[in-house]
Formats: structure tokens, sequence, C-alpha cells
């Protein structure tokens, strides 16, 4: 069915040619009923068995759904169409039951007229009857049947039309919603949750508050619920989508929209359930033509006084998106890593020294074991000794190398809880050669009762080595002073601070300095300060800079406590 | 009688110090050890040493700067690097100082030896 027949429900004769053919007369052509009376003609052929039950007075409990279950639309007219509201067209509510079409609240009226009109039970029951209707003051409706059509009810429902122009209004309002929907560029389909109503009203009479919980422990609420929440319509973007080349391949439940992303439906409808006007979630979408896509979905909830029938569903396929995210979340781990690794190249020289102390005091002692044992008494106990110490060398050689190879590693941060005087400590085995070598005083104060703090050890080693090889070199050669500390700082945080004795920090550069590429030095390429910002930011830290008082710059980063 | 020689090891790291310690001890040869330039010029006897072994790079005092020091207080004890430094300026430096060797870490047993047996026979001597 093509948009353009959709929205113009007046001239809707394409409807499906039905076994009934038309049975209505178009508005106006009657003489009996005013142009605004609006008709249905019902087939209750299938429901004389339960019409007969109540005549017989074998019906129990509840006759009107009973009856009503076996009640189709057979023909209706433009005018309730009008009233109804464009619900798929003429076309697509033949067939259908007349409670899926009808307010609940005239189901039991419908049900009275049915049984007047075609067995008159009660006798001398009216057939005509008052009703509520929001188009009409002074609303009536009057069951007649046709002998040409034994098997149809015709009800027509009439009155004073409140206003005139409001009706015209309302269908203008209708057409232009109609085009808007269908000319959206974004994929919009129409739902009919109504319903949920009732379901929902037996859960609260039930006490049930938490709908998540009820939902997860009797799965077949959820199930059931999204077979009958229907898709009266869906505009072209949405068909694209869904992979659908025709709006009638999806018209129907809307289960299959959530079949690989049940728990989104449950959340869908815990939302509903809660009154909310409005529920958004990335969800996976298959579509009709088998492919999976990632979807941004937003439904609004209709709220009085606007129709409740009517639940809007968008949909934004933001799987490229998504993609490109991953990609790029790639990329940064890549950079970071090439960082990190252009940083051990420039510390090669520290973490030589710092291996080669234990390989000299492994040769030292291991010739020192082989000029005992070529003695002609030699002394075992002073062997074994050594060797103890040999081996306790080589693992400490052993463990210099896992830190190297923890840095340069192409890994995925793992986050776990850590100690942040640890993560200095070590840190500081890449740096401490460096500053010796410089004749820089290191001082320490770590906070012995620091709390742990949540992330990414090989990561936030990175930072802190930075910061302190930008200490380092800040002194010019002349020596110097690096104070380095870990506190735990007020509202839970962990802080680490670095204190140089260089000049400090340009006045003029103290804004940009965490900026990307921003440089002082000859060869400096300006990813150091920037990749730490951002490493720190993901740790949902902050780390600033400024110029101490007492000279120098103090460099500080403070994450969270682990709680 | 004279007294046997005595040997002033200097290093920061603990295990160097314990090797050379246990290295000079199996050759029957008596050393004290000292973490850096700053324990040994503060060590009351430090004029005693026959000889001191030390490495360049340490905490506050180095050991270009010790060997100055020493040099400084007039005592003539000979002075044997050994570094993980592979700066030729620093060695440079440390000759002209005059030590008595320099060695890269890990250093040769053979060779420590030979060059300690030679400092301590020139002190002997002197």
């Amino acid at each position: 069915m093509s948009p353009a027949s959709l929205s113009l429900p007046e001239g809707d004769e394409a409807g499906t040619a039905t076994r009934y053919g038309r049975l209505l007369p178009r508005p106006g052509t009657s003489a009996q009923y005013a142009a605004t009376t609006a008709w249905w003609a019902l087939d209750i052929s299938a429901a004389r068995p339960a019409i007969s039950a109540v005549v017989h007075g074998d019906a129990s409990g509840d006759w009107v759904s009973a009856l009503l279950a076996e009640v189709r639309i057979a023909d209706i007219d433009a005018n309730n169409l009008h009233l109804l509201g464009p619900l798929g067209g003429r076309g697509r509510m033949i067939g259908e039951l007349f409670t899926r079409f009808c307010p609940p609240e005239s189901w039991k009226i419908g049900a009275d007229l049915i049984l007047a009109a075609v067995a008159s039970y009660p006798p001398g029951a009216p057939l005509t009857r008052n009703i509520t209707s929001i188009a009409f003051g002074n609303g009536w409706a009057t069951a007649s049947v046709d002998p040409a059509h034994p098997d149809i009810i015709f009800i027509a429902v009439g009155g004073v039309l409140t206003d005139d122009r409001s009706l015209w209004a309302v269908r203008a309002s209708e057409q232009r919603y109609r085009n808007l929907f269908h000319h959206m560029p974004s994929a919009l389909i129409e739902v009919d949750s109504r319903a949920m109503r009732p379901m929902f009203e037996q859960l609260r009479r039930q006490g049930v508050t938490d709908i998540a919980r009820h939902l997860d422990e009797t799965p077949e609420l959820a199930r059931y619920s999204r077979e009958i929440v229907r898709i009266t319509d869906a505009n072209r973007s949405a068909l694209e989508l869904l992979g659908a080349e025709d709006v009638a391949q999806i018209l129907g439940s809307v289960d299959f929209v959530f079949s690989s992303a049940p728990d989104s439906a449950k959340r869908v409808i815990t939302a509903h359930f809660e009154g909310r006007r409005n529920w958004v979630e990335v969800m996976k979408l298959r579509t009709l033509d088998g492919r999976l896509r990632d979807v941004e979905l937003s439904v609004t909830y209709p709220t009085p006084p606007e129709r409740l029938d009517v639940t809007i569903l968008g949909f934004v396929d933001i799987t490229e998106k998504l993609r490109t995210e991953t990609q790029l979340r790639q990329l940064e781990a890549d950079y970071s890593r090439a960082a990190r690794i252009s940083m051990l190249g420039e510390l090669a020289t520290s973490i030589a020294h710092e291996i080669n102390q234990p390989l000299s005091a492994i040769v030292t002692n291991a010739e020192t074991s082989q000029r005992w044992l070529s003695r002609d008494d030699p002394n075992l106990a002073k062997v074994r000794q050594l060797t103890a110490r040999i081996a306790e060398s080589g693992r400490r050689a052993s463990a210099i190398v896992q830190r190297i190879r923890g840095m340069a590693a192409r890994r995925a941060p793992e986050r776990a809880g850590l100690d942040l005087n640890m993560i200095v400590e070590e840190a500081l085995l890449f740096v401490r050669h460096e500053i010796e070598s410089r004749a820089i005083q290191l001082s320490t104060a770590f906070d012995a009762g620091l709390p742990r703090i949540h992330g990414d050890r090989v990561q936030l080693q990175q930072v802190v080595v930075n910061l302190l090889v930008n200490a380092v070199q800040a002194h010019g050669d002349g020596g110097g002073r690096i104070e380095l500390g870990t506190a735990a700082g007020a509202d839970d945080r962990v802080t680490v601070t670095v204190h140089d004795g260089g000049p400090g920090i340009a006045p003029e550069n103290l804004e940009r300095i965490f900026g990307s590429f921003f440089t002082t030095k000859d060869d400096g390429i300006g990813i150091g300060l920037a990749l730490c910002q951002s490493i720190i930011a993901a740790h949902q830290g902050t780390i600033t800079a400024v110029n101490h008082p007492r000279g120098g710059a103090v460099f500080q980063f403070s994450l969270p406590a682990l709680r | 009688m004279r007294q046997p020689p005595v040997i002033a090891i200097v290093d920061d790291d603990d295990a160097v110090r314990e090797a050379l310690f246990d290295l000079l001890q199996v050759e029957g040869l008596a050393a004290q050890t000292f973490r850096d330039g700053a324990e040994l010029l503060a060590y009351a006897a430090a004029d005693d040493f026959a000889c001191v072994i030390t490495d360049v790079r340490m905490g506050e005092v180095d050991g270009l700067e010790l060997q100055r020091r020493l040099r400084a207080r007039g005592y003539p004890v000979p002075v044997i690097f050994i570094t993980s430094s592979v700066e030729d300026a620093t060695r440079i430096q440390a000759m002209a100082g005059g030590a008595a060797a320099w060695f890269t870490k890990p250093v040769a047993d053979e060779a420590l030896l030979a060059a300690l047996r030679s400092a301590l026979d020139a002190t002997r001597e002197a």
C-alpha cells in the first residue's frame, strides 16, 4: 500500500476487495441520516453460538468479550474512519476484529446492540443507545439489520457535531500528521499499544510495582506484550531500515522488531508501565532480509488527550557510527602504545642501567662460587648462599623485563583496583637512573594510608613516567630537586604530585600546556601531556599544572578513590 | 706489624655490594661496604683504607666527587671505578682525577682482582 493512498482515507477506494463488497452508502447519500453519521457494518456470523448462549442463559462470566471475540468488520465508512483516525485505512480494517478498533468503553454497548438487533434479546431491548463520544454531543448509536445481508449488523453512530469546523480541523490535522509521518527522512513506525492498558491495570490491581522484576519472573508476559502491540503504519525510511519492500510485510505484531533485543522490549514495557513520556536506548535489530544492525530506538508514549492508540517508534541506524567509534578507540590505544614505546626508547639508558645491576651481581657471585668450588675444601655453605643470591638477582632482572614488556605491549586497557603508591614506585624504576645521573635530588612523600583507585596500571604508570621525565628535563645540567608525593585528598580523591626545581612554566603556556602538539623542546613532538590528560580523563580524574610560589612547576593529577 | 689491607666498597645497589664483598672474601681480602660517597667520607677512619672500589652514579656524592674529595683531604688511596656508565667523558674525567682503573659492569673477576692487587702493591710500596 503506497503512502499516497494512506493519506487520503476519503478516496480510499483501493481497499482490498473483500467478500462483502461495499455495504455502506457514501457519506451524505442516505436521506435518513445526517451527513456526519458514522457507520459500521459488522459480520456476526461467527458470533452466533455466543449470541445463542446468552439468549439461552448459558453464557457465563465475560459474555461481552466472548460475543465480540468473533465479530469482524465487514465495512466502515469514511466518517467513521475519520473519527477513528487513519488507523490503516479501510482496506486494512476489513476483516479485523471490531474490538481492535472500537474503544473498550463501548464494547458492552456494541454487544448489547448486537443482541438487540440480531436476537431481539432481551425482549424489548432498544436498538438505539446513548453513547459518549468525542466528536458528538448527545451521541447515540443505532443498530439495524438488512434482510439482504443476514450476517451483517449495521451500527450508525451520530449526534450533534460539537463543532463542525473542529471535525474538519481534526481531519486536516490528521492529514498533516500523515504527510509528516510519511515524508520524514528518519525511520518511524506507528504502533497501537492500547491492548497493554488492561494488562497494566490488572498488574496494578495485583499490586505489582516493580514491573521490571515481574517481567523477568514472568517471561510469557513480555512475549505476550510483543504479540498484542501491533504495527499500524511505517514510513519509507522505516521500510528501508527494516528491509521491507511493502508496509504490508511488517503490519501486525511488533514482536519481530525485538527479536534480537528481548531485554530492550522489557525496558520499553517498563517505561510504558511507569508512565514515562519517552524511552531511548540502543539495541540490536535483525532486518527482514537478515542483516543485524545497531539502532537507536526512541519510543514516544501517547498521553491523553493524545490518541492513545498511536505510539511512535523512531529508529536511527547507528551501526556505522559504532563501528567508527570502535576504530577510534583502537587508534587511541595504538597511539598511546606508540607514545609508551617512544618513551621507553628515551629511557633506554636508564633501563639498561637498572638491568645491569642485578646482572653484575649475578656474574660476580657466579665467579666467586667458581673460585670456592675450585678449592680443595670448598665452603659449600657460602656457595649455597651465593647461588641463592644469584637466583634472586635473576628474578629481579626478570621483574624489570616484565615491566618493560608491560609498557610496550599491545593490550586493551584493563581496569583493576590499584595502589597508586606502587604504581609511582614502579614508574620510578624507569626514571631513577635519569634522575641520579643528572645529580638531581629526589625526595618522596608517600601517604601510607592511600585509598585504592580503579584504573589501568600501565596507562597510569605512563602518566607518572611522563611527568617525571618532564621534571628531569626541566632542569639543566646543574642538578636540582624533584619532590614526588602521593596523598589522600579532599572528597575521596587520591593525588599524585610532581614538583620540579626548574624555571617553571611560562605564564602564556599555562593555559595550553595540555593541548595537543604543545611542546617547548626542540625535538619534542608534544604528545606527552595531551596523552596524559586523555588517560587521566578516561579515569574520571583531573590533571593540573601550576607554578609553585617558591619556584618550579607543580604537576598534579587526582583520581577518585575506589569505593 | 702492618695491618692487613681493608678495601672500601662503595655502591648504592645492595646486591652489587654484597657480591663484591664476597669476591674479595674468597681471595682472602677484607672489605667494608658503603652505600654512597657521603657515607664513606663521613666514616672516621676513611684514610685507613688500602683501596676504594666505587660506582660512579650514586645518590648524594657520586664516584667522581668522592675521588675529588678524597684527594682534597690528601688521601692518596687508589680508586677503582666499576660502573654501568658508558660515557667516555666520565671515564676521561676519572682517569684524569687519578683513578687506578676503570671497569664497566658486569666486571670480570680476574681483571678486577689484578687491578686490585696492582693498586695494593703500589700502596704498600708507598
